[in-house]
């Protein structure tokens, strides 16, 4: 039953999701052409540069006006949705944010990319391809998690649509989003990846997104060229992700209207692509020049890489919906084309040519950037099917995330949620225990007093309840300290026998750091005050806590080996 | 009988055109004479009407000069012409579904018809070589035509920019579906000349789609970019070992399109349906190699009536052709004609 439940909602969210990505990529490409922003849409009014010119500024800055404004007034969550959001729907089997908040952020990124802005069309094909899964959390069908691994099934089958590439859906399912590879949720990510690949290939047909030929590798050497690029390509990915990161804030503080911040990012990437256009939209010609020898300058490489850097960290730190993957191949491969002019122009080494480099550029990059190096390798295999080249793309991956992994964090995803409070740095168990509040496990029979009470009639209480202390409060409800009978044995009021706590949580406090405070405390109860202002709000027994990190250990056991 | 085939004799049949008289405009010579035979007589014989065959240069400029005056009705058009054509009002809008079946519609390869043209056949420009010249291995991809270490010699190309850009760029291991998007970049028509200027000094123009064939067949060249119709033609003849080499072939297709200005708009259209059918296409496809644009078409297509040679290898766009391949984008070249040109005599005199 469970299988047939399992398997449904995979063929059900695999299709729904494979079908809404392959329309969202359609949609972005009419509205590229119709906004003049493919190539082969401006090459018509080459006639006319004027028009050119004017749409070229125009389109990406009243499309940012646009999202801006839509974003403000029609969205619940008032900001575009991504991957982040995914990871902690799922991780904590929460539902998305509002539906409503979802469409609204998938039609922006529509727009975002159909207007020209520096984004990434994969971030929103996932939060599209959860949105289906997510329908999953509505339905009781008896099988634990199922919205979580609908979840799942969505965002592969979207992947595997996009780059037509079922294996790297499978894996970037639960590389980033599922973290764990239970056969339940494996098998039904399989079967819905494989749908999103038969929709995309069979029924369709559609070419895969960009397509990679490659005659391999012919000097052993090139691999520790390669493996030099991955380290390259990471230190260029770590400073991407601080610019990203520190964008929005900076942004916020010196634009008050969010719908101008987007805008004059539009604007930024207009004035640009005056004299740049490979830096409109997504890019997918000019990732394919950097396959081809010669195709840039140095100094053009260099210039191009910088902009496209700024202007991606610009337009999503300023809101623009869109993704950081499609900018990141793009980054990449120009780092890589540009590491390969020095070393085979500039040095005179000689190598097997531009398209290796650029590659392993790209998938190096990308992979510090999602932090998924499993993914990237796989999709570099599927999309060239060649063992050469995955196998130098899987040398700059490593080194990549070698480097990014310890000077940055797992991926950008990872250290958005970390400021949201959602640290996975640990693990997902520490993840899922730093998710529990002590203040959630208060004791409502723990006993007070005052200094005024008599410790004879507080000793009778403690004893009447099973404890052996008291937490003394002020008249404000502030815990001034511990009353413990018979310490000092002879006092007639609490307030001349108060100790002080010797472990004192806050409503902060989580269940992860409490387990580590509680090393070496005795005693049964811990009070928990307020972070505030420091009144009491109660206790936690030890044991209550221990329960509970039991029991949530259980519950990750069980979730990450589950059969069927 | 196929539903479509059906629909077709029914309009036939039945539309009350028997007594008006057609003219037919196309291009003269082998193709047009092969036209007669496999549809244009056909046609007449099954309805009655005169038909009258025109000849014209293919542009729509002719037929805005003398559309009108010589009573053309059906035309026989590239497809990049009748879409200019067509957004000029020169040509009578029709609907697709009026006059076919879905599954018709559906048979159409490698585009079914729009509101101004339908479909008729396919050619192509493809390279050939001449097999005497390279003893020992042949050409098989289009990388080899710009590969003078391999196989030196003339390359001979039409001094136009037509086709050789998208060449240059499948060479630089471009996918065919991306090779007009980056054709349309300035970076990509960098890179096309880039790779032309590395055979600049093997080659030897033309501009009479004749002459390729002539150049192979006479030593003035060991390698060609032309029409398969006019290799296929020396070589049939024996003149000279001429091979194609299908990959990279850029497919055009050509249209049947009715004049705006045509007094017998109903025999227009049920010549067009006749004319598309795959009986029709197949006949044409015996006598000159130009592709069905149907694919049920393929299957009835047999051995030419002169040559005896089973035709369907020789067809541009037959289904056992591997490699890559083109579809001429038309709408493409209708709005780069300026550009290519500009670029292309640029180029010319060595600044590009």
């Amino acid at each position: 039953m469970r299988m047939l439940v399992l398997t449904g909602i995979a063929l059900t969210a695999g299709s729904a999701a494979s079908l809404a990505a392959i329309a969202l990529v359609e949609l972005v490409s009419l509205l590229n052409t119709g906004l003049l922003v493919a190539p082969k849409a401006r090459v018509q009014w080459e006639s006319l540069p004027w028009l050119v010119a004017t749409t070229t500024v125009l389109v990406p800055t009243l499309g940012g006006l646009i999202v801006g404004l839509v974003h403000k007034h029609l969205s619940p969550a008032q900001r575009p949705l991504g991957p982040p959001d995914v990871i902690e729907a799922v991780q904590f089997h929460r539902p998305l944010p509002g539906l409503r908040s979802g469409l609204v952020s998938t039609g922006t990124a529509a727009l975002s990319l159909g207007a020209g802005a520096s984004v990434g069309q994969y971030g929103p094909m996932v939060y599209l391809g959860a949105i289906f899964g997510s329908f999953a959390h509505r339905l009781r069908l008896g099988v634990p998690n199922l919205a979580s691994i609908a979840i799942g099934c969505g965002v592969a089958a979207a992947i595997s649509t996009a780059f037509n590439a079922p294996i790297a859906g499978v894996l970037f399912a639960h590389e980033v989003v599922l973290r764990h590879y239970a056969t339940r949720a494996f098998a039904p990510v399989t079967v819905a990846s494989v749908t999103g690949y038969v929709i995309a290939n069979v029924i369709f047909e559609r070419p895969a997104l960009f397509r990679i030929e490659s005659p391999g590798i012919t000097h052993g050497y090139e691999f520790a060229l390669v493996a030099v690029l991955g380290l390259v390509v990471a230190m260029a990915a770590i400073l991407f992700m601080r610019l990203l990161l520190a964008v929005g804030p900076t942004l916020a503080r010196w634009i008050k209207w969010p719908e101008l911040r987007t805008a004059m990012a539009g604007l930024a990437v207009g004035l640009t692509a005056l004299a740049l256009p490979d830096v409109l939209g997504i890019g997918t010609s000019t990732l394919r020049f950097a396959t081809i020898d010669g195709a840039f300058g140095l100094g053009e490489v260099i210039v191009l890489i910088c902009a496209k850097t700024v202007l991606t960290a610009l337009c999503i730190g300023a809101g623009f919906s869109g993704g950081a993957f499609s900018p990141s191949l793009l980054i990449g491969s120009l780092i890589g084309v540009f590491f390969w002019t020095l070393a085979s122009g500039v040095a005179g080494v000689p190598s097997s040519g531009a398209a290796i480099y650029a590659i392993s550029g790209m998938m190096g990059f990308a992979s510090a950037v999602i932090g998924a190096p499993l993914t990237c390798i796989l999709i570099v295999f599927e999309l060239t099917r060649n063992y050469d080249v995955t196998i130098a793309a899987m040398v700059a991956v490593v080194f990549s995330n070698l480097l990014s992994h310890r000077a940055f964090g797992r991926s950008l995803f990872d250290v958005q949620l970390a400021r949201r409070g959602i640290d996975f740095s640990l693990g997902r168990d520490r993840a899922h225990f730093a998710a529990l509040k002590v203040v959630d496990y208060l004791q409502p029979d723990a006993v007070t007093a005052t200094a005024e009470d008599a410790a004879q009639d507080v000793s009778d209480r403690l004893q009447a309840r099973g404890w052996r202390e008291a937490f003394v409060l002020d008249t404000d409800g502030t815990l001034v300290g511990v009353f413990t009978p018979g310490a000092q044995g002879t006092a007639t009021r609490v307030g001349s026998d108060v100790g002080p706590a010797r472990l004192v949580f806050h409503d902060t406090t989580d269940l992860a750091e409490a387990m580590e405070r509680l090393r070496g405390f005795v005693g049964d109860a811990v009070p928990v005050v307020s972070q505030e202002n420091g009144t009491y709000l109660g206790a936690v027994s030890e044991a209550d806590l221990v329960s509970a990190w039991l029991d949530e250990g259980v519950r990750l056991r069980r979730e990450e080996n589950a059969a069927i | 009988m196929r539903r479509s085939d059906f629909v077709s004799l029914c309009l036939l049949v039945a539309a009350p055109v028997a007594a008006e008289d057609l003219t037919v405009v196309s291009w003269g010579g082998a193709y047009e004479a092969a036209q007669r035979h496999a549809i244009i007589d056909p046609y007449a014989r099954q309805t009655g009407q005169t038909v009258t065959v025109a000849e014209y240069d293919g542009s729509w400029a002719a037929l805005e000069a003398r559309g009108a005056e010589d009573g053309w009705d059906v035309i026989d058009m590239l497809s990049d012409q009748a879409r200019v054509a067509c957004a000029r009002g020169l040509l009578l809008e029709m609907t697709p579904r009026s006059l076919f079946s879905s599954e018709t519609l559906e048979d159409f390869t490698p585009f079914g018809p729009d509101r101004c043209a339908v479909p008729q056949n396919a050619y192509a420009r493809v390279m050939a070589f001449d097999d005497r010249a390279f003893a020992g291995v042949k050409p098989t991809r289009i990388e080899d035509f710009f590969d003078t270490d391999r196989f030196p010699g003339p390359r001979a190309i039409q001094r136009s920019p037509d086709g050789i850009l998208e060449w240059a760029l499948l060479a630089e291991g471009v996918p065919p579906e991306q090779v007009y998007g980056l054709l349309s970049t300035d970076r990509g028509l960098r890179l096309a000349f880039r790779k032309l200027g590395t055979i600049r000094d093997d080659i030897i123009w033309w501009e009479d789609p004749a002459e390729p064939a002539d150049m192979l067949a006479d030593g003035r060249a060991v390698m060609a970019a032309g029409f398969n119709g006019r290799f296929f033609d020396i070589a049939q003849r024996g003149r000279a070992p001429i091979d194609i080499v299908w990959d990279g072939r850029i497919i055009g297709i050509e249209v049947w399109a009715i004049a705006a200005s045509t007094k017998a708009p109903d025999a227009a259209r049920a010549f067009i349906v006749h004319a598309t059918q795959p009986a029709s296409m197949a006949r044409f496809a015996t006598q000159i190699p130009y592709g069905p644009t149907r694919v049920s078409a393929f299957n009835r297509i047999g051995i030419n009536p002169q040559t005896g040679v089973p035709m369907r290898a020789y067809l541009p766009n037959a289904p056992q052709h591997g490699g890559r391949a083109l579809v001429r984008d038309s709408g493409w070249y209708a709005n780069t004609d300026k550009l290519r040109q500009r670029r292309f005599s640029k180029w010319l005199d060595g600044a590009e």
